[in-house]
């Protein structure tokens, strides 16, 4: 703890790694918006203001409170205009052009719908009850039904056909596109007095209301929990193989054994403290309201004994420290991601969810989760027996690779 | 008779074709100081880490205090019973000097009073530096504190004054010495000749690994010294070549002294006489051999500063 390289990637490297992912998802200081250009061509000929259902289409994308909107003048050509404003550096592009006629458009399609949900019900409701009639109502009402047709096949009708300019690569462009989509769902519905007949009620899964961040908690001290046995455990014994600390303490009465229990119960009580600090500061900042139970410390412990014994067969088969240090980094990097500790393993490819089933580090994260966050014993006692046989495994391994003795 | 706490009957250690130590015997008694003098590569280490039990022998028998080395089931009563400094010692840079010796003092059953042993050494004043803070000179000197905070019967000492300078050395000369009065059985290795000399009961000149020849310094240089000689500071190569006329053993030195080896009393007035005839004003003085002479004479080249042999 001393050391202030050791201090920063043990704990306080996954410490500003929370923060920074509990910025980002927690919502905290309020959520960031997505600027969105609009450039609204439906004008009225007399003043050039924008007509009522266009402004009142846009209130209703501002009502949701996703997007910056940037006004485009009319008569620019709004690419340009955008990419202007925003500069080279500015991000991404995103455009929505309402065209001219677009109230026009809207009324009439809107009319037209009614009138053809008025004729349509009708002529259900005729059909239904014609038995009951008498022929000179039939005939009234068979005449009034087709004047009524008439009058909705002569309807213009419209279709009122808004452009969404997006780049190829905005991350996020599919998401607006399908903000802008329910929007515009939503205004039809009101526009033809609709409502929903389905609808959807949200409940969590869990028993306890749990944020992102509570997620993203248990991930990233799993991830570094490894870290600390591959990359820091690796590289400290090596170093101290080559300084002549590990020849001076087996002249003692020490034994390897005492050596390799010694790490992992230091280790352990390391990553013990990451995951009170972890806890801690998502607590103090994020309210996250994770609170370890037995199983989570059992598996913390079993995850440290694997770790270490990785981080031992590494020592013990590399006898630069460099060296170390590199294939620590080349073996902990592409698990942190490909593990699920940090992205979710539904977002990832086939192929590289098969890979993380060979990651120890995915059961770990799992194992992790569902004790502190799903409370799924069962789920718990999958990982853990994984992880503690992977654990007697690395451990046994790197035992055997460990010298005491010199050759 | 003083009891052996080492017996060493040939012992080898091999490495491929390398044979490091070479069918080495000797024993050491207590109490004594006993000095392992030899160049680098000699296998003055080797044969040091194999009797501290942390490498592995490859023929021939070792014991220590009566425990052979390599049962396993023996070698943790040697580890109890000695304390090592090993070459290029090291510690753990971020912790202080007490928390380093007490760190080494922890690996055993019982160990001596932590503050008693920093007095010992007279390690009072940095006490809380940490270990990356200090010369090499307190550092080989947190090293004997760590051999010695177990009380150990017998302490190993791999080449403990290199890289240090003469005061430094001075003063681990003087805690080897304070060793000797405590009772402790010092087994040093060296490629210091006027360490061995100065602080050994008993050398053993090693080169090779093989034992060239083992006893107490006075003995080595009576056996394997040669001659007292009379330097002549300052001389030159005419005076030598005149002397040579007369005495058989002269050497011309690169400082220009001129060396008269001499056998008795009588053959250094004859020489005087001559130098006094010759009207030679230059400063003389008389040199008896030291363990330099017998390494010389039995391994047939010096040892460098950096502990490589020149011959």
């Amino acid at each position: 703890m001393r050391s202030r390289s050791g201090l920063f990637f043990s704990i306080l490297f996954p410490v500003l790694l929370l923060l920074v992912f509990g910025m980002i998802f927690s919502g905290v200081g309020g959520s960031s918006s997505s600027n969105i250009f609009i450039q609204n061509l439906d004008r009225t000929a007399s003043d050039g203001k924008p007509s009522d259902l266009s402004t009142a289409y846009i209130e209703a994308l501002n009502g949701t409170k996703l997007f910056n909107i940037k006004d485009v003048p009319p008569d620019s050509n709004a690419s340009s205009y955008a990419r202007d404003s925003l500069g080279p550096l500015g991000g991404n592009i995103r455009i929505l052009i309402i065209p001219k006629d677009f109230q026009n458009q809207l009324v009439n399609g809107t009319l037209k719908i009614k009138v053809g949900i008025s004729y349509s019900t009708l002529n259900t409701t005729f059909q239904f009850y014609t038995q009951n009639m008498t022929a000179t109502e039939r005939m009234l009402l068979e005449q009034g039904l087709a004047q009524m047709k008439k009058f909705y096949e002569d309807l213009p009708g419209g279709n009122a056909s808004l452009t969404i300019m997006l780049d190829a690569s905005d991350q996020s462009g599919s998401v607006i596109k399908n903000v802008l989509m329910s929007v515009a769902s939503a205004f039809n519905y009101q526009m033809i007095g609709a409502e929903n007949v389905v609808q959807f009620d949200e409940k969590p899964v869990t028993a306890t209301r749990f944020s992102t961040v509570d997620f993203y908690v248990p991930g990233i001290t799993a991830a570094f929990i490894m870290t600390n046995g591959i990359i820091a455990l690796s590289a400290t014994t090596t170093e101290f193989k080559r300084r002549g600390i590990i020849k001076r303490l087996s002249i003692t009465p020490l034994t390897k054994m005492d050596w390799i229990v010694g790490n992992v119960l230091s280790q352990t009580l390391l990553n013990l403290m990451l995951t009170a600090i972890m806890i801690a500061l998502g607590w103090l900042i994020f309210n996250v309201r994770i609170i370890p139970d037995a199983l989570s410390l059992i598996l913390i412990f079993l995850g440290s004994v694997m770790f270490s014994g990785i981080g031992m067969l590494l020592s013990g088969l590399i006898k630069d420290v460099e060296a170390a240090s590199a294939v620590g980094n080349a073996i902990a990097f592409p698990m942190m991601f490909l593990s699920g500790a940090y992205f979710p393993m539904e977002f990832m490819p086939s192929y590289i969810q098969t890979i993380a089933k060979a990651l120890p580090l995915t059961y770990f994260a799992d194992g992790l989760r569902y004790a502190m966050i799903y409370k799924y014993p069962e789920g718990v006692y999958t990982n853990m027996a994984i992880v503690a046989a992977l654990a007697v495994g690395f451990i046994i391994v790197g035992a055997l690779v460990t010298r005491w003795k010199e050759k | 008779m003083a009891k052996a706490v080492v017996e060493v009957d040939s012992l080898v250690k091999q490495y491929g074709k390398l044979r490091a130590v070479d069918g080495i015997s000797f024993e050491v008694y207590e109490g004594e100081v006993f000095a392992f003098l030899g160049p680098n590569g000699a296998g003055k280490t080797t044969t040091v880490e194999i009797l501290e039990c942390i490498k592995p022998l490859t023929s021939g028998t070792a014991k220590v205090f009566g425990y052979d080395i390599a049962e396993n089931s023996q070698v943790k009563e040697i580890k109890r019973r000695i304390g090592a400094l090993p070459q290029e010692f090291s510690a753990l840079d971020k912790l202080t000097v007490k928390e380093n010796i007490d760190l080494i003092g922890d690996m055993y059953e019982k160990h001596l009073d932590i503050n008693e042993v920093i007095n010992m050494l007279d390690l009072q004043e940095k006490t809380n530096e940490r270990f990356e803070n200090l010369s090499g000179g307190l550092k080989q000197r947190v090293g004997v504190a760590a051999a010695l905070i177990s009380d150990p019967q017998m302490v190993f000492l791999d080449e403990p004054t290199t890289g240090l300078d003469p005061k430094a050395r001075r003063e681990v000369w003087s805690v080897i010495e304070n060793l000797k009065k405590l009772d402790k059985t010092v087994f040093l290795t060296t490629h210091y000749m006027e360490e061995a000399q100065v602080l050994a009961d008993r050398i053993a000149i090693i080169d090779k690994g093989k034992i060239v020849v083992i006893g107490p310094p006075q003995e080595l240089i009576s056996q394997h010294g040669g001659l007292k000689a009379l330097v002549i500071r300052k001389g030159d190569k005419r005076l030598a070549d005149i002397l040579q006329k007369s005495y058989d053993q002269i050497t011309l030195n690169n400082n220009g002294d001129v060396l008269v080896k001499i056998d008795n009393v009588n053959e250094l007035w004859q020489v005087i006489a001559t130098l006094t005839e010759m009207k030679i004003n230059n400063e003389i003085e008389i040199q008896t051999p030291t363990i330099d002479d017998v390494f010389l004479k039995v391994v047939g080249g010096r040892i460098s500063e950096e502990g490589e042999l020149k011959q």
